[in-house]
């Protein structure tokens, strides 16, 4: 078992704006805080793209450039605000000719993400 | 009205894969690099590789997509929200990728509904969890799966309204900083004590000027009750009401949301959070750290 | 040193029926209450020149006075704080025959608390009241903390955690009363003793709280008929002397939800009450034979043993096992059924039964000083009577 090292990241509004766009996702509780407000939410947050591929590039900036991702697994928690921190955890146990690597994504309120990521050598 | 669901669920599941959907550009690497350089990916093998999870990416319905007839959460969907499982949230996402893909190639995709689950008591309240099995293709060529699964859930059926605190001169700041999301505590601008309930004057040294700090919003349970009965205005029971001892030192009562009243302990981390009632009327709120 | 003991004492005790629903007016409630006791003491209206109730009752003074067709008052008070003012009546009753400003002083209580409204109910009106008890209700009504269950369950459940009583410890309480209310016909569970096993079965209200830690809610009234003790001894029952009659308030105090003080293990109020309870009559714990303890919710039964020092913080649980607060035990609690086996009257069914107990005709007899107590998590009072 290896423990990844940390990837913190500061979700700003800027970057559940940009993230959003990024991913192609409109939907206004991500971009519009008066509209996320007004749906009973603290503030935009993170859309699940985004997360997901967060839990990508927490296991492949470990993993190096070399390794294939082949699958992402996950469980969906509690929201991640604008403002917040997200800090991504993980640990890494072979299995077969693959690294299977178990990823928490923790942010104030408790678990946003938890989840698995598969990847292999190329 | 179950049956309707099921009866639905069924028909949806026997149609099985919706039309191919094509994506609105082919693979490419502006749309590559917008990706990478907002969620901070440095990864060198991008762009001449497309991240593998940019794959759905590829095929959102976009600013002014409109959802195709035949696809399946769409139709469940509605018989859902008919059935008054209106409120959606994603619960599980899970990603399967055969191959990296390139600038260039032009992507497809399909889905189908796997199954219906339900109906379900969860922390939100009663629901269906709705599982979609989506496949990418380049050509015929299947390059990337996906299990999507959302719970559809019953939003709270309030009893009549919340009950509206009484609010004067003594108290306004509290519920002026609930509205601005800011939890504030009285102190004593002479002595530094803090207090809740505010009041006028500060019972250590008697100062008449109170002036107030903005609590960091963490705490722990001190004592917590599970309501049953009898129905309380504008809540769904049964509901958890926590009284918490907040770090500043004082404590506070607010409902501890989206818990089982079994996992509930004394001395269990908190933080505040905050529910909207209306324009007028914002009240604290615990959720559980875990 | 100047005293209220065995100033004055209770002459006379009345009710009405008690019931789930009594057709008929609270004011009719506390007219019939008021005649039975005066009847029961031996006096007529016209002997009446003193009136106190709760803050709470729906009968003003002069709507009782001109029922009852009493021709002048120079007396008349109430007493705030919900089921706290019980003993607080008799305690304002003594003090004013005691200082020679009335004579005959009726204390009553009278409600459809059933039938009409209900305090178990939440009420969205406590919280709007514009008084300060309206914005001290502010920081939990609206938080979804708005009925009495709720507020002690609250204290119950911290309670439990420090010392490690159970629900069963809460459970001897409901199963002392019932047993006690079995045997008194005039109590709505007569005939209807309870197991321990049937109240861990009872459903939730309020967790910790079961169904059956909860008291009834009931319609009638109660009045009891305070004079001299001079006085009392000329007229029929042999009387309840007042040896000691008190109110308490502790530090920052609030309507059933003290909580923002100290450990949260307590009813500092009630140490209040007690303190005096022990100076005033000269009496110890272990002098009490029998206690009236205000039972809305069993919970604060075993606290109130502790504040009372009849045992330890922490120690009641000990104190009630085997049977020691049933007759025949070491201290019989609640010998009419209590509010959870007789009816609930917020306190003054409880005094009524202190007064049988002193003149001997409680269907669960036992010699000696009584000691009753008033609500219980609001600012309260006490008394102790003899012969």
């Amino acid at each position: 078992m290896t423990e990844l090292p940390e990837l913190a990241i500061d979700t700003t509004a800027t970057f559940v704006v940009s993230t959003a766009l990024a991913t192609r996702d409109f939907q206004d509780v991500h971009h519009d805080r008066d509209a996320a407000v007004a749906r009973g939410s603290k503030d935009i947050f993170l859309n699940i793209l985004t997360t997901t591929g967060l839990v990508q590039r927490f296991v492949t900036d470990w993993a190096g450039p070399r390794a294939l991702v082949r699958n992402v697994s996950i469980r969906l928690g509690v929201p991640c605000y604008a403002g917040d921190t997200l800090v991504f955890s993980g640990t890494a146990k072979p299995d077969g000719p693959d690294t299977v690597v178990d990823v928490v994504g923790k942010c104030s309120l408790g678990d946003h993400v938890t989840g698995t990521v598969r990847v292999s050598a190329p | 009205m179950n049956a309707a669901i099921e009866a639905e669920a069924a028909r949806l599941k026997e149609l099985g894969e919706s039309k191919p959907r094509l994506a609105r550009d082919p693979v490419n690497e502006p749309m590559i690099n917008n990706w990478t350089e907002a969620l901070g990916d440095r990864n060198p093998v991008y762009p001449e590789l497309a991240p593998p999870a940019m794959v759905q990416v590829w095929t959102m319905y976009g600013l002014n997509g409109v959802r195709d007839d035949d696809d399946p959460l769409g139709a469940m969907t509605k018989v859902l929200d008919d059935a008054g499982y209106t409120s959606v949230v994603a619960t599980n996402c899970e990603q399967t990728y055969h191959r990296y893909l390139r600038p260039g190639e032009q992507l497809a995709v399909t889905t189908r509904l796997s199954d219906v689950v339900g109906p379900k008591r969860t922390a939100l309240g009663e629901g269906w969890f709705v599982t979609t099995l989506s496949t990418w293709y380049v050509d015929d060529e299947p390059v990337a799966e996906m299990m999507f699964r959302v719970l559809k859930f019953k939003p709270p059926e309030p009893t009549g309204s919340v009950i509206r605190p009484l609010v004067n001169q003594d108290t306004e700041f509290f519920w002026a900083g609930t509205a601005a999301r800011e939890l504030r505590v009285q102190r004593c601008p002479d002595c530094q004590a803090l207090r809740h309930p505010p009041g006028p004057f500060c019972p250590r040294c008697g100062s008449g000027t109170p002036d107030y700090v903005v609590s960091c919003g963490r705490g722990e349970i001190f004592s917590y009750v599970v309501h049953h009965h009898p129905p309380v205005p504008g809540k769904r029971l049964p509901i958890v009401i926590a009284l918490v001892e907040l770090e500043e030192g004082v404590r506070m009562l607010g409902e501890l949301l989206d818990v089982s009243p079994d996992d509930v302990r004394i001395g269990q981390p908190v933080t505040v959070d905050w529910s909207r009632v209306d324009s007028d009327l914002t009240l604290p709120v615990w959720r559980a750290v875990p | 040193m100047r005293t209220l003991s065995g100033a004055a004492a209770i002459a006379g005790i009345g009710a009405t029926e008690f019931s789930k629903q009594s057709g008929r007016t609270e004011l009719r409630l506390a007219v019939e209450a008021v005649r039975s006791a005066l009847a029961d003491a031996g006096l007529e209206p016209s002997d009446v020149d003193g009136l106190v109730t709760f803050t709470m009752d729906s009968n003003s003074e002069i709507a009782v006075a001109r029922e009852l067709g009493v021709p002048r008052l120079s007396f008349f008070s109430r007493i705030n704080f919900g089921g706290g003012a019980a003993c607080a009546t008799v305690q304002q009753a003594a003090m004013a025959v005691a200082t020679g400003v009335a004579d005959v002083v009726v204390c009553y209580r009278a409600f459809n608390e059933r039938s009409g409204h209900r305090f178990g109910r939440v009420s969205a009106a406590v919280a709007s009241a514009p008084t300060t008890n309206g914005i001290d209700a502010s920081w939990s009504y609206p938080m979804g903390l708005g009925t009495p269950a709720a507020d002690v369950a609250m204290f119950a459940r911290r309670y439990q955690h420090v010392y490690g009583a159970t629900s069963e410890d809460f459970g001897r309480v409901a199963v002392a009363d019932r047993r006690h209310a079995a045997v008194n016909p005039n109590a709505w569970f007569h005939g209807k003793p309870i197991t321990l096993a049937d109240h861990q079965a009872s459903r939730w209200v309020v967790e910790p709280l079961h169904l059956l830690d909860c008291c009834q809610e009931s319609d009638g009234g109660v009045a009891l008929v305070v004079t001299s003790v001079e006085r009392a001894r000329d007229l029929p029952h042999p009387p309840a002397v007042i040896a000691a009659a008190a109110q308490g308030s502790g530090s920052d105090q609030f309507v059933m939800t003290s909580y923002y003080r100290d450990d949260l293990l307590g009813l500092p109020e009630m140490r209040v009450v007690g303190d005096q309870l022990w100076a005033q009559s000269g009496l110890r714990p272990d002098d009490i034979s029998v206690a009236v303890l205000y039972d809305h919710f069993t919970p604060f039964v075993l606290v109130q043993l502790e504040e009372l020092g009849f045992c330890r913080p922490g120690e009641a649980r000990d104190f009630i096992a085997d049977g020691a607060i049933e007759i025949g035990g070491r201290l019989p609690v609640n010998t009419h059924g209590g509010q959870l086996g007789e009816a609930y009257i917020h306190g003054m069914n409880g005094i009524a039964e202190a007064v049988r107990q002193i003149r001997g005709t409680s269907y669960n007899q036992v010699d000696g000083p009584v000691l009753v107590t008033a609500g219980t998590g609001v600012p309260t009072s006490g008394l102790i009577v003899s012969r």
